[in-house]
């Protein structure tokens, strides 16, 4: 049975690797050979294979977390998943919903390979450079703190200015801080089931492996902060803290938690570790849902709450947590089908965010509530 | 009855010469756009002036802003952004007939401007493509010129600054600014 359910699992995971190269650029010169112009010529098509995608991913996690839940799946089957999962991904073209990754490895350049200052020049200001046939944000500055870009050099160097490696090297980096952020969940929670909560998850899963969003990496250098101030080492996790807000500024909102740790370390009030964790998750969901005042609510952003959610032992953060999850994924079918980011892209992307969370709660109301 | 016609006739004639007027007014007040400058570079506002406590935290920035700026570009850019700022705080200060702290200003700004070009030859030589910003130096320059030249009919041919308790300085403020022009002339 667990071995029928691994193979199915890395079969569509493999599939959904293969359906990632549907999405590359036109520009891409560096993968032009495997250019199809499939998904920007099937919208329908394709909008499609990515819904089911998504409620198969889904699926998934729901069986790994009742398994896990139920003590069916041990640890080897934990690393057997997490094994599987990297290596069905890890090949993935990572520009599926977003382009981040060349802004990346763009800023990258602009520091590792010309030396030049990335807050002040721009990409686009190194005209020829064929990175800007496929950047899409080349008209912007860096636009992460320095810690980030200072992290980037490795897998950029490591890429020896050949792009696909490159591009490989920055996926890897992010696998690590993947592991190494599992590592710390399984650490504080010491039970398999939370942190499959957050290993498993598919937005986590896509987001971090398959796009390469940062978020990861700052959010590991926050655990580990959190993790520290509880074993009473608060000087360097606050050091820690530093090198997370220098990742991605977002985690500054967790200041006031790990202040009110050594608050109350300092006035010897016990201190209940679900309650730290609450604060946690609603520091960073809060910073999530306020995120459309800078600029848009970006599905990746959920790392930062789901981080510390996976810790918390309440079924109705787990429901909202996991069906916002899914929601967040479908928040990408309007302008997969549509291509325009215009009316309705806005609407639409509200009401595929919202109704997986609506029925998520419904059915909590009704499993849990009324009984 | 031809009368009549022969008034409508006229009343017609009338008002296509007033749509004729109306329609000349329009092309001139939206085809014609005054012109405030010949070149399309932006010079900044002026910033703080000599003898601000914010004129100290400026000086600070800008040695700071010497390492801010790393490689080739970045350098390049910080020097045509100083001479910038000095360029429009001399003439500020020129307005004012603060003619010593003005033409100290000039000289900053000259000094700057020349910087420029070296940096972007390096950036050629580490394989940067430079035509663009060798652009923005020659509208830079045009700019300056422009500037410089506006200037050098208002201020008088040379100014004797006499300090208190020292020798007094002449300025040959012309002058200056005439070399001032030619500096950024071998850039156009």
């Amino acid at each position: 049975m667990k071995k029928i359910i691994f193979l199915l699992y890395f079969l569509f995971l493999l599939a959904f690797t293969f359906f990632s190269y549907f999405f590359i650029d036109s520009n891409l010169i560096y993968l032009k050979n495997l250019y199809t112009g499939f998904a920007f010529s099937n919208r329908l098509v394709v909008v499609l294979i990515y819904s089911f995608a998504a409620l198969i991913f889904f699926c998934f996690y729901l069986i790994f977390l009742e398994f896990f839940k139920k003590k069916i799946f041990t640890r080897k089957d934990f690393k057997i998943i997490l094994i599987l999962t990297i290596v069905g991904l890890v090949f993935s073209y990572p520009a599926i919903l977003s382009y981040d990754i060349f802004n990346y490895i763009a800023t990258s350049k602009i520091a590792f390979f010309y030396h030049e200052n990335p807050y002040i020049l721009m990409p686009i200001q190194f005209t020829n450079d064929p990175l800007l046939l496929f950047t899409h944000a080349a008209n912007k500055t860096a636009l992460y703190a320095p810690f980030w870009i200072l992290l980037t050099g490795l897998p950029y160097l490591i890429g020896f200015g050949n792009f696909v490696l490159t591009l490989l090297s920055f996926k890897i980096l992010n696998v690590i801080f993947y592991l190494l952020t599992i590592l710390l969940i399984y650490r504080i929670s010491k039970n398999f089931y939370n942190t499959a909560i957050f290993a498993f998850n598919p937005l986590v899963i896509i987001e971090t492996i398959v796009s390469n969003h940062n978020d990861i990496v700052m959010m590991f250098f926050a655990l580990l902060a959190v993790l520290l101030a509880q074993k009473n080492k608060y000087l360097t996790a606050y050091l820690f803290l530093l090198l997370s807000i220098f990742i991605k500024f977002s985690t500054i909102f967790l200041i006031p938690v790990l202040v009110y740790m050594l608050y109350s370390k300092i006035k010897q009030n016990s201190l209940s570790m679900e309650k730290i964790y609450l604060m946690l998750t609603f520091s960073m969901g809060i910073i999530f849902l306020l995120s459309p005042l800078r600029e848009e609510m970006y599905p990746w952003y959920a790392v930062w709450f789901l981080t510390f959610a996976c810790l918390l032992r309440n079924k109705l953060v787990l429901v909202i947590t996991s069906t916002l999850s899914l929601g967040l994924l479908f928040r990408y079918l309007p302008y997969m089908y549509l291509g325009t980011y215009d009316f309705p892209t806005p609407l639409l992307r509200i009401i595929f965010t919202a109704i997986p969370v609506a029925i998520g709660l419904i059915y909590y109301w009704y499993k849990f509530k009324r009984a | 009855m031809a009368l009549k016609t022969k008034l409508k006739v006229n009343k017609v004639i009338k008002f296509i010469k007033n749509i004729q007027i109306l329609f000349v007014l329009y092309v001139l007040l939206f085809t014609i756009q005054p012109s405030f400058a010949a070149s399309s570079y932006v010079l900044s506002y002026p910033e703080s002036m000599p003898g601000s406590f914010f004129y100290k935290i400026d000086i600070l920035q800008e040695k700071l802003f010497k390492y801010w700026y790393f490689g080739s570009f970045g350098q390049f850019f910080c020097n045509l952004k100083e001479s910038d700022k000095y360029l429009v705080q001399s003439k500020t200060l020129f307005e004012y007939n603060q003619y010593l702290l003005a033409y100290d200003a000039l000289k900053k700004s000259d000094q700057y401007f020349i910087n420029t070009l070296p940096f972007l030859l390096k950036a050629r030589n580490e394989s940067k493509e430079i035509s663009e910003n060798r652009e923005i130096l020659r509208q830079a320059a045009q700019k300056h010129i422009e500037v410089l030249s506006k200037l050098q009919k208002e201020v008088p041919q040379s100014f004797t600054w006499v300090p208190e308790k020292a020798k007094p300085t002449n300025l040959n403020l012309r002058d200056t600014i005439n070399k001032s022009i030619k500096i950024r002339e071998k850039y156009l």
